[in-house]
Parts: structure tokens; sequence; C-alpha cells
């Protein structure tokens, strides 16, 4: 099949590129067919926080109330915590413990407010959404131009490469019958951090020098209808820091009718290699401060995806023959401000005047048009320049939480000039042993009795380690404290979405069964993959995937492809 | 002689049913709490009786195919990104609640108005296919009534199959109790067929049907008329089933414990 | 009150009325007003005789050999000329699917109301009926007339019916119909290859967990279908399915092939009554779990213990590996029978 121009994906920055187009060609007496192909099986199954100052966004759409969009609130009041930890059981190096004791004068409820919050972290007038529901409606605006089709269920599996230019884009093979071919003059690759396409375009293409993709994190929250006395206004927002490890911040962002998101960031520098995300989620809603207001909700739906947290370090090639990237596969996120989604959005834009400038000209969507236009848009543009300042921001995180904080203040408050330098390595590569992790906490020969048991159980090993530290069991209430598996199932289900085949794959499957430190097993955030009986590759269940892409960075034995399924709930 | 049909599907929308659904009540009497946030898909028998629709009309050349659906237009369209993508069809739409709380006779005036207005619709090919009951109401009533209003006396519910006969006839199977069907043959359309799940596969999305679909569909939408249909009837109340049973839990216990216990409890009185 | 009470049944092949259809009739007369009989079918007066001294005011029928099948056209026009021969003004009738077919048909051909799975009556009168496929319950009443209700067994206790003879003068109407539809009969699967067994003690019901890769990396359907069918045959149970478990065997994969959406169960499938049930590899998700409503005792076989039947959803969870139970189970029936 055939088409002027195909994107691939639907989230913020495709969002922001088809709004950008679509009027003018809806003006248009015989207008080019732009068509959107997204993985998922609705547009309103995305996962992010957000809390957003959303320039790009207001710029877009000037008179924006934000009443019209489900879940939205302006952003009244913005807090800062430093949480402590109630139950001993994070891992705190000295420096912390001081900082800890610092804290404690202060503390109200295990937490201290910080008296300000640093510039670059601040949203002000901004907006607190729900990306799945801001998605949607960003949708129902274009499809009402009649200019632009997007259409969910279609997993797009690889760039269709001849001759050293994109000419369009395969689709997912689905019921046993090849995928399509879908050609195009231009092809838009908005699949996020973890999407086949753009993935391919790297291996094919090359990437930049300096390029590095050793940062990342899963963000994994959950939905929450809050108890009805609950006295939190919509727009209120809280930053945190400190628990349930230093080296996870967590959010907590209250959305009108009584729902608020809450939710952590377990990153490639947290060196735990039992670093399971769900769990510590549970014990983040849990810390006083938080569960004051959290007691007595409901959990409404749950959610996780991969973070590329190198932001600029990770924007690859930005444009080639016959295609460009957008969005935050192309490293758009501010790794300062930990903002993505109206970065992406304002990605999407530019391309969009980009092609608005091309296309009259008909001039064709070679490399030299596309750097002429769009990536000369993104290096003039508000975007490139705060991107440059956060470049180095988390740098400091490398070597330690106290180091990574110190890097930040100091990249946020010299816009960049004063960093700390380290040297980042890939996640596989810093991932400590269990043995060392737990050293001093847990005897050697003790760690080898769980870890045979779990093997023999078949399960992975972060819940009995967590709880052997002193992490307290969580009192499933069957409402809001529910198992993992009981997660899935709420806000939709977790899909495997019908006739597409295991997106999951293990390459080596001698590695896996030589293999010592199974993370996968940990961090899956679905519990998708699970121990095989007799060792071995590890089992993958497709009903239990997110599509969070956690396995693709956590292992290099790990083929993450492109599937269909995943989250079915519209309120992340 | 070459059958071609002229297809009507009926069918609204409802919130995916793994869902969390709880009832409210509102000045104008109970909806589903969030409603507008819960995402929607094509009610699953009638999406049943679409497919159904796209194959018989693959089958025989001239037919055409006609969905008509009574929501409001911001969900049908979401709706819409799902279903345009997997068999040919031209969407009627009438925009009102889509909510299982409406009264099927009014939502059937609603629906048998927007039939009648089809431009070309030959009511003598004319086949009303539709889902046995809904996932909202439930009540399998719209259909029937839809049918009565065109006139169509010849009508089958909780349908799993039709075999077109060479000379037209509808060979036909029903559910009936215990598991079995019944089958009758009726001699040609006009014909009202509420589906079960009948046999087909979903089929697959296809970027070509999609695109196709499209066009028609915005203008659809665009033009569809607003229609008023209420409860049609008092509420006194609406609440969730109260069944709670103290579950006992047998935890690491041998399987032959476990069978031995089954077993004396299949086998007891 | 001043309404006019019709309760509508039909024969059943033998002549008689069912269980449900005498149900009904309890419930129509539990309503006070003014009470009718309406009976459709072949031969209507040994049904009429059986109720004899219901107290209704009389006995009307729509009889032959038009009316001895479950047809739309026929069945429509029957009701129609009863409902306006007894001047109803409330019509009760039981919800079989021979008039689940229909009378929502004839409520709009009279300018009426239906409500169909009415689970209880109450003065008023109000009715208490499903919503969102039985995850919703309300009570409602109507205020047009005339109104329809097609009732669910479990509405009352059951009109005593006797055999009698020559006991009621039926009024017998003339109906004209034209009908272009033929009845041929029923279709059933082979008997050996019925799974689905309404009057069976017991419910078995088999859920995805069946077809999935187990802890070896690899999936055992053959097993599954083994031990599925095994217990089928040793306890004549009933078997039931989640939805997920028949929507694999619609994608042409090599699944449970003796499975098929009629055995459905939840969900956009059947609500059935057997006093016991047991479910093995299933999660117990609220769609699926809505169709046990009528099943008494619960257990579960699950490998999950945090599954939605543990919370109040069933008597007994046994947290285990269905294969290896199942497997026990089948043997020690086995050996109960010999």
């Amino acid at each position: 099949m055939e088409v002027d121009i195909v994107c691939v994906g639907f989230g913020p920055a495709t969002g922001g590129f088809l709004h950008t187009i679509a009027p003018k060609l809806a003006e248009m007496e015989t207008p080019p067919t732009v068509i959107c192909y997204e993985r998922a099986d609705g547009l309103a199954f995305g996962v992010s926080g957000v809390a957003t100052r959303a320039r790009g966004i207001r710029a877009s759409f000037p008179e924006l109330d934000p009443a019209q969009i489900p879940m939205a609130a302006p952003i009244r009041e913005e807090n800062l915590l430093y949480l402590l930890d109630p139950t001993g059981a994070s891992r705190r190096s000295v420096p912390v413990r001081m900082l800890d004791g610092i804290a404690g004068i202060a503390r109200d409820n295990h937490a201290v407010e910080l008296p300000w919050i640093p510039g670059f972290l601040r949203k002000d007038g901004g907006l607190v959404l729900s990306i799945g529901q801001f998605n949607q409606w960003v949708s129902e605006q274009l499809m009402m131009t009649g200019a632009v089709q997007v259409w969910p269920g279609m997993p797009v599996a690889e760039p269709l490469i001849e001759k050293g230019a994109v000419v369009g884009v395969r689709l997912a093979d689905q019921n046993g019958e090849p995928g399509m071919d879908i050609r195009a003059a231009l092809t838009v690759v908005a699949d996020g951090p973890v999407g086949p396409v753009g993935r391919r375009l790297d291996e094919h293409f090359g990437v930049p020098p300096d390029f590095e993709r050793n940062d990342w994190a899963v963000g994994s929250k959950m939905v929450v209808e809050l108890p009805s006395d609950c006295p939190l206004a919509p727009g209120t927002v809280y930053h945190t820091i400190g628990f349930p490890e230093p080296d996870i911040f967590g959010f907590f962002y209250v959305h009108p009718g009584n729902l608020a998101s809450v939710g952590i960031f377990v990153p490639s520098w947290f060196d735990s290699p039992v670093r399971t995300s769900y769990r510590y989620l549970q014990h983040y809603m849990m810390h006083p401060f938080l569960w004051q207001y959290l007691k007595g909700g409901k959990l409404r739906s749950w959610g996780a995806k991969s973070l590329q947290e190198s932001g600029r370090r990770g924007e690859p090639w930005l444009v080639g023959n016959g295609y460009a990237r957008i969005g935050e596969g192309s490293g758009s996120t501010n790794v300062l401000s930990g903002s993505g989604v109206d970065e992406a959005w304002t990605t999407g834009v530019q391309l969009g005047e980009s092609v608005l400038e091309l296309m009259p000209e008909k001039a064709p969507y070679t490399s030299e048009n596309l750097k002429r236009t769009y990536v000369r848009r993104r290096r003039e543009g508000w975007l490139d320049q705060e991107s440059r300042v956060a470049e180095n921001a988390r740098n400091g995180f490398q070597r330690g939480f106290l180091t990574g904080l110190i890097g930040m203040g100091l990249a946020g408050v010299t816009r960049g000039r004063v960093t700390v330098h380290a040297n980042s390595r890939a996640s596989q590569d810093r991932v400590q042993p269990v043995e060392r992790y737990f050293g001093g906490r847990i005897p050697a020969a003790e760690i080898a009795r769980i870890d045979k048991q779990c093997r023999t159980d078949g399960v992975p090993l972060h819940d009995r380690l967590m709880d052997r530290v002193g992490w307290p069991k969580i009192p499933f209430d069957g409402e809001l404290l529910v198992s993992h598996q009981d997660a899935l199932l709420i806000g939709g289900k977790v899909q495997g979405a019908a006739g597409f085949g295991d997106h999951v794959r293990f390459v080596d499957h001698e590695l896996c069964e030589l293999c010592r430190r199974r993370i996968c097993l940990e961090m899956c955030s679905g519990e998708a993959i699970a121990p095989a009986k007799d060792g071995g590759a590890p089992v993958f269940d497709r009903e239990k995937c997110v599509h969070c892409g956690a396995c693709l960075w956590n292992c290099d034995n790990i083929q993450f492809a492109a599937g269909g399924g995943g989250l079915h709930s519209a309120e992340n | 002689m070459s059958n071609s049909f002229h297809i009507v599907v009926c069918g609204g929308i409802v919130p995916d049913p793994l869902q969390t659904l709880e009832p409210v009540i509102g000045p104008n009497g109970p909806a589903l709490k969030n409603e507008l946030l819960l995402p929607h898909v094509l009610d699953p028998w009638a999406a049943h009786a679409l497919y159904e629709a796209a194959h018989l009309a693959k089958a025989h050349a001239g037919s055409k195919v006609w969905l008509v659906s009574l929501a409001s237009k911001a969900k049908l369209q979401q709706v819409m990104m799902t279903v345009a993508q997997r068999v040919p069809l031209e969407l009627v739409a009438v925009d009102g609640p889509s909510g299982g709380f409406t009264d099927s006779f009014e939502v059937a005036a609603a629906l048998a108005g927007a039939i009648e207005a089809i431009p070309g619709l030959d009511r003598t090919r004319l086949l009303l296919l539709g889902g046995w009951e809904s996932a909202s109401r439930a009540a399998g009533a719209t259909m029937q009534m839809v049918g009565e209003r065109l006139g169509i006396t010849e009508q089958f519910q909780g349908v799993d199959e039709l075999t077109v006969g060479e000379d037209g006839s509808l060979r036909i199977l029903e559910r009936v109790e215990g598991g079995q069907h019944q089958v009758s043959v009726c001699s040609g359309p006009p014909a009202v067929l509420g589906w079960a799940t009948g046999n087909l596969p979903e089929p697959a999305n296809s970027p070509q049907i999609g695109m196709q679909n499209m066009r028609l569909i915005l203008p659809a939408l665009q033009k569809a008329k607003a229609a008023q249909v209420g409860a049609g009837c008092t509420f006194a109340n609406v609440a969730l089933p109260k069944q709670q049973r103290e579950t006992r839990m047998v935890k690491d216990t041998p399987v032959e414990e476990i069978a031995r216990e089954i077993v004396e409890w299949i086998v007891a009185e | 009150m001043s309404e006019t009470i019709l309760l509508l049944a039909h024969t059943e092949a033998d002549g008689s009325l069912s269980r449900l259809a005498l149900e009904t009739l309890a419930a129509a007369k539990s309503l006070g007003g003014a009470l009718v009989v309406g009976l459709i079918g072949g031969d209507v007066q040994t049904a009429a005789d059986s109720i004899a001294g219901c107290g209704a005011a009389r006995f009307l029928s729509v009889a032959g050999e038009a009316f001895a099948e479950s047809r739309y056209s026929t069945d429509a026009a029957a009701a129609e000329a009863l409902v306006k021969a007894a001047q109803a003004t409330i019509v009760i009738a039981p919800q079989t699917s021979r008039f689940a077919r229909c009378m929502a048909g004839v409520a709009q051909r009279l300018g009426g109301r239906i409500d169909t799975h009415v689970t209880a009556i109450a003065e008023g009168p109000q009715i208490t009926r499903w919503y969102y496929r039985q995850r919703m319950e309300a009570v409602i009443e109507r205020a047009q007339r005339p109104w329809f209700l097609l009732v669910e067994s479990g509405i009352a206790e059951p009109y005593p019916s006797r055999d009698r003879e020559g006991a009621v003068a039926v009024e017998m109407l003339p109906v004209e119909v034209s009908s272009r539809t033929r009845v041929l009969g029923r279709q059933a699967p082979k008997a050996e290859q019925q799974t689905i067994r309404p009057d069976a003690k017991l419910l078995f019901v088999a859920g995805a967990g069946w077809t999935k890769k187990q802890a070896d990396g690899a999936a055992h359907i053959d097993d599954a279908a083994r031990l599925i069918l095994g217990f089928l045959a040793a306890t004549g149970a009933s078997l039931g399915s989640s939805k997920s478990l028949v929507d694999l065997s619609g994608e042409g994969q090599a699944v449970l092939p003796f499975l098929s959406h009629m055995n459905q169960v939840g969900q956009t499938g059947s609500t059935p009554r057997h006093p016991k049930g047991l479910s093995t590899c299933c999660h117990g998700e609220e769609p699926h779990v809505v169709g046990w409503r009528f099943i008494r005792e619960r257990r579960v076989i699950n490998l999950d213990a945090n599954c939605g039947w543990a919370r109040g959803k069933a008597d007994v969870l046994y947290v285990a590996d269905a294969f290896a139970v199942m497997e026990r189970v089948n043997a020690l029936l086995a050996e109960t029978a010999t």
C-alpha cells in the first residue's frame, strides 16, 4: 500500500506532528495521505506521570482549557519531599544516613518538605495529565479534521530500507499472514525509546559519535481512587526522593475526580540485581507521608514503561533519506527536569512545521532537506538548549545517590556548565552480583540457600531477599494493595492481542542456562518472564507483557520486537 | 438467480467487558461511573453479527453492509478506529447515549428511524443483523423492536449459523435450552437475526480496509443526528450484587491430599 | 390493584407446562389483580386442566399445529391476540428461548414496554432485573402499559399443577398467520461430544491456564484434553469455560477441540445452574465470575494464591497445579468407581 506520510507510534510526539499539519491538509484540494500506525490496542493505553510545563502543548492549543481533557488539572501546588525510611530496609550509604539524621530533625510523617524547589524541577503554570486521556483527546481533535488517519492495534515491525533510504514500513505479521508493506515518501519514526523501528534504524544507519544509551529507568505507576475524605486538591504535585531506596525517585500527582497518579522510577544506576519495580511501588505508597492520603483508596489501574535517561546523549541520527525521528526515541527527554511529554510534543511540532515548509516546494524528504528544516528547528529551539544544559545532569548518579543529587543541582544552577564527570556504563555492566549487593546484610551462604530454594520453587529472588533485609510483607487488601498478578487484571486487564507471535525472545538459550544473574525474572514489570522448570531460557507469557521494554536494556540476550496487546487502561 | 443482500447491522458500544463497572445514580437516572473514561468496544455479539455480515457480503456479490450505531460521537469515533480496520462497512451514526440504562423501546425508535432514512435501502433484500443481547442493557429486546418497526415478522435470536441456499432461502441455527440449536428455514429476506457468537474468528486488521472505510466514517459522524433517548422507567435502586464468601485457602498441601478432598466433595450429596 | 395480569405460557412437546411456567404462574398470582391465563401450543387442554384451580378469571389460548413450533411470526401473532383479548395491562411470561425470541416484538406491536431476565417481582409492581450482563441489579417501575415481563427461574415456588381432565373451559382465539419460516427441528452435538449438561450436579470450568506454557516451557494441550475429558466422563459434569479459552479455540489455534463458544460461562456466555462448581486454571475475573451466580458450592484450583477467586468468590481455593491435582482426582474417581 502506498501513502505519502506514515507515522510509527501514536504518542505526544506524533500528536504534535499531526496536530501541526492536519489543519493545513484539511484545506487542500488533494491532500497527501497521512497515516499513523500505533501498536497498542487503543490510543489511550499509554503510561506516563505526567506533570508538565506544557509549553509546547499550550503553544499548539492557545485556547486550551484543561477541563476539556479528562483527568487534566492546572498545577496549583508543587512540593519536593525528602522521604526517610521508616522500615530500615533500604540500602543507605553513610553519607545518606547522615543526611537522614539532619533531615530527621525537621521531619513529619517520616518526610521532610524541602523549603524550595529548584527551578529546573518546577512546573509553574503547568498541567497534571493522564497521558492516555491526553493522547485520546488529541486523537479526537485530529480525527475531526478528517485529514489524517490513526490506526491502533497495528504494530510496525521494521522500516523498509532500499538503497540507503527509508521507503516505508512493514507491519507486524498477524494470524500467520505476513505484515503488509506500507510505502511512503516520509516515514516519521516516533515509537519511543524501545520501539523496534527506531532501533533498527540505529543498527542500519549507525549512530552519532558519542551516542550512548546506558541510562534507563522503569517508570511504574498506579492510578488510585483517593478516599472520599482526602483533603488534597486537584493539581497538587509531590516530587519525592529518598524512599523506597535513595536512587528511586517518586511522584504523586492529584487529578480531578478524586484520582491520583503515584509512581516511581527504578533507574539503571540502582545497582540491585533484584530491582523489581512493582513491590517497590507498593512500599512507596505505604510510606507514612503518602499513606496518610492513600489509605482506604482503591487501585484503578497500573502501568509501566521504560524511560531513556541518557537524554541528549542518546540522540540518534535525527533524519535520513525518507525518514525523521521525533519524540523520546529521538533523545528529546530532558533528564534534568525529568520531563518528556512536552518535549516530545515539541519535536513533533518542529517536524510538522518542516513538512509544511517542504510541501509547497514539492521538495523530496531527503536527508539534506530534512536537516535544513527539521534539524535546524530542533537546534534553534528551547528544547535543544535546555537539553544541552541537561545533558550531563545525571552523570553523578553513576557514582552514587548523593553525588548524583549534587551533580543535578550543579548542572541546574550553572545551566549545565558545571557537571559531575562519570563514565557511564551499560546497565548489564554495572549491576552487582547478589552477594555483593546484599553483602554485609545477608551472609553468602544464606543467599545461596535462598537462591536454590527460589530456583526449585520457580520464583524470582526479589521477594525473599527483600523480606530478608527487612522489607515488611505487603498487607494485601484486594482494593489498593493487590498482588502483582491482580494488578494486571485491573483497569481492563493486560492482554495478549490475538494473532501475534511472542515479541520477547531469548537469543542464546545456552547463555540463559549458564546465567546466574537472571535479572530478567526480577525486573519484568508484568511477571511475563518466568523461570523454566528445568533451566534453560525463561518462559515468556505474552498475556502479561505491558511492553515496557525493561528486558531490552537489562539484558543483551533478549530480543524485543513489535507485537500487539499490553495495557488496556485509559487512565495512565 | 444470484442472491445479494442489503445487510444492516445494529450495534451499540459498551465498555470493554474487562473494565470495572459500577453504577452511579445521577439527576437523570443511573449511569456508569466514569463511563467516558472507560475504553469502549463494539458490543461483542453485535461485533460477531458484523463479521457474519461481512462474510455474507463477500460471498454474495452485490451485497452491502451498513453499521447503524447509537452512541456519543466521540466514543463512537474511538471504537471505529478499531472496527473500521476489520470489515468494509458504511457507518450510519446516531448521536445519543450508549449506556445500558436507556429504554429499548426508545432506542429501537431511534435506530429504526435512522434505518428508514438510509438512501437506496432495498427492504426486500434486507437482513437486519445485530447482537441477540447487548453487554449493556442485556435484555435481548431492541433488535426485535427495530424489526417490528420495519415490518419484519421473520425473526431469529441466539443465532450461531446462517446458510444461504441456492434458492435464496436462509437456513438458521438458533441457540435453545440444553446446549442445543433449533434449525429453521426461512424463505428469504427480509429477516431479523440476533446473533450469539457464530463460528467466525475475529478478522485481522487490514490497512486497506481501514483506509477505504475512513473516507466515509468521518462524514457519517459529522452528520449524525441527535436522538433523545431516556430510561423510560423509574429506578428505585441500582447496585452491584453483594456476594462475599469466606474463602478457605489450602496452600502448601500435597497434591494427594487435595485430590482426596476434592473427590470427597464431588461425591458427597 | 387495578391491573389485569396475563400469564402467557407455551406448552412443552408433551403438552405439559414446564416448571418455569409454573413458577411464573405463581409469580403472576402473587401480584394480586385480575388474572388471565393465555396458552400457546399445539394442544393446550391438558396444560389448562393442570392449572385449573389457579384462580384465573379466564383461560385463553391460541392453539393448533402452526403454534406447536417455536417461531417468531406465529408466536408473536398468538401472543398479540392473547394480550388484546385479555386486555392485559401486565403480561408475565417465562424466560424461555421461545418467548425470548418474540416477546419484545409483541411489546413493540402493542405499544408497550418490556423487561427481561426479571428475578423478583414486588408490590407496585416493582421488578428486579439485571443490567450489564448480570454485573448490576436494578429495581424499577414503569408507568407505560402493557408492561411485559419475562421472568427467570427461581422467582417463586412453582404453582402446584395437578393432572386433571376436562376441568377448564378454554377460549380458543382464531389467529390467522402466514409464515415464511419452517422449523425443521433441533440439533444437538452427538451425545459423547455433548459437554454441556444442564442437569449435571457439577460444573467443571476450564480456564486459559490449561493451554499455557507450563513450568517446563512447553504447553501440554494433549494432557489438558485428556484430563478434562477424563474428568467429565468420570463425573458426568458439565463443561464450562472462560472467555479467553474459547476465544483461543476460535483463533484457529490447535487448542481444545471439544470447546466452543457454547461452553463459555460469564461475560457474553451463559449462567448455568449447578449445585457445585470446580474452576481450574482460571483467574476469576469479574466478567467471568458473574456467570457463577447460581453455582452454590464453589471450589477452585489455581497456582496463584492471590487470584480473584481468593477474595470471597469461592468457598475453597487450592493453591496447586491443576494438571497434577486432576491427574490424581481422575485416578481416585476411577478407584471409587471400581
